[in-house]
């Protein structure tokens, strides 16, 4: 299927954005033009839309990996402990 | 120390002790290890109470806990390892560690180790900058105070990170339903 420039632009901007548009992080949030933007591409380009997908199941993915360094309930408890001891110790 | 600062520290430090504990245990690995990060980071945290403005504690705390464990490598052994070879060079306990809930186990199985392999695959750079945004769920701005760069930095690193885990899993793994 052959692509018109401005939609290839437009996938390119898209592109650059897609990340910051899932994370809405606050040190980098779109602006609200940019989401409508951006938001207005997606309903009409099915590659920006699985582009968008996968970066969603990739971080999903991500959040569930097993490999991750999960601390035990008892690690937060001990150390919870220790904030109390130190917080206490030095009211008297 | 009165009561007030007392409240105050306890205020900031509680809610984030789990994700420091996290960040000390990519870290060090050790979970006894990682407990000591953290008390020695908290000691110093309080310490150091007076210079922090209130905002971002999370922040606050994870730049403590970075130049503790630096210190702390520094004085247990002379010649360091890179720092954050450690933290991109995680591997998954299988077995060491809780059971995995009951939504970790809906991670399917080929899925969970083509993403490990992937993650291996990284450089250590971009793969801590991963580790940190996506698998333990810091900011941009707390994933640049864990590894002492920009937030600009944490963005480009973590971009180019996905992009490339986004290949190496391809669309069959990541979109299984859609056409190709
Ligand atoms: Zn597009």
């Amino acid at each position: 299927m052959k692509q018109s420039l401005r939609q290839m632009i437009t996938c390119h901007w898209t592109a650059k954005r897609i990340q910051r548009y899932l994370d809405a992080d606050p040190s980098a949030p779109l602006t609200a033009e940019e989401v409508a933007r951006l938001e207005a591409h997606l309903a009409e380009c099915e590659r920006c839309t699985r582009v968008t997908e996968e970066h969603r199941v990739l971080h999903r993915a991500l959040s569930l990996w097993p490999g991750a360094a999960v601390p035990d309930q008892r690690s937060v408890e001990r150390v919870r402990s220790f904030l109390d001891e130190l917080t206490d110790g030095s009211r008297s | 120390m009165d009561d007030a600062r007392a409240r105050a520290f306890r205020e900031h430090v509680e809610p984030e002790i789990e994700v420091m504990l996290r960040v000390a245990l990519s870290l060090t690995r050790e979970r006894a290890d990682a407990e000591d990060l953290v008390q020695e980071s908290l000691i110093r945290a309080l310490r150091a109470l007076d210079s922090f403005d209130g905002r971002h504690p999370r922040a606050w705390l994870l730049t403590i806990v970075r130049r503790t464990h630096l210190n702390m490598n520094r004085r247990r052994r002379p010649d360091p390892v890179g720092d954050w070879d450690v933290l991109g060079d995680q591997r998954p306990a299988f077995g060491a560690g809780t059971a995995p809930s009951a939504e970790q186990a809906h991670l399917d199985a080929t899925l969970s180790s083509r993403l490990t392999d992937a993650l291996e695959d990284l450089d250590p750079k971009f793969r801590s900058v991963v580790v940190l945004v996506d698998v333990h769920d810091l900011s941009y701005a707390e994933a640049a105070a864990v590894l002492d760069v920009p937030v600009g930095t944490v963005m480009s690193r973590l971009s180019r990170a996905r992009n490339r885990l986004r290949a190496a899993l391809g669309p069959e793994f990541l979109t299984p339903g859609r056409p190709a």
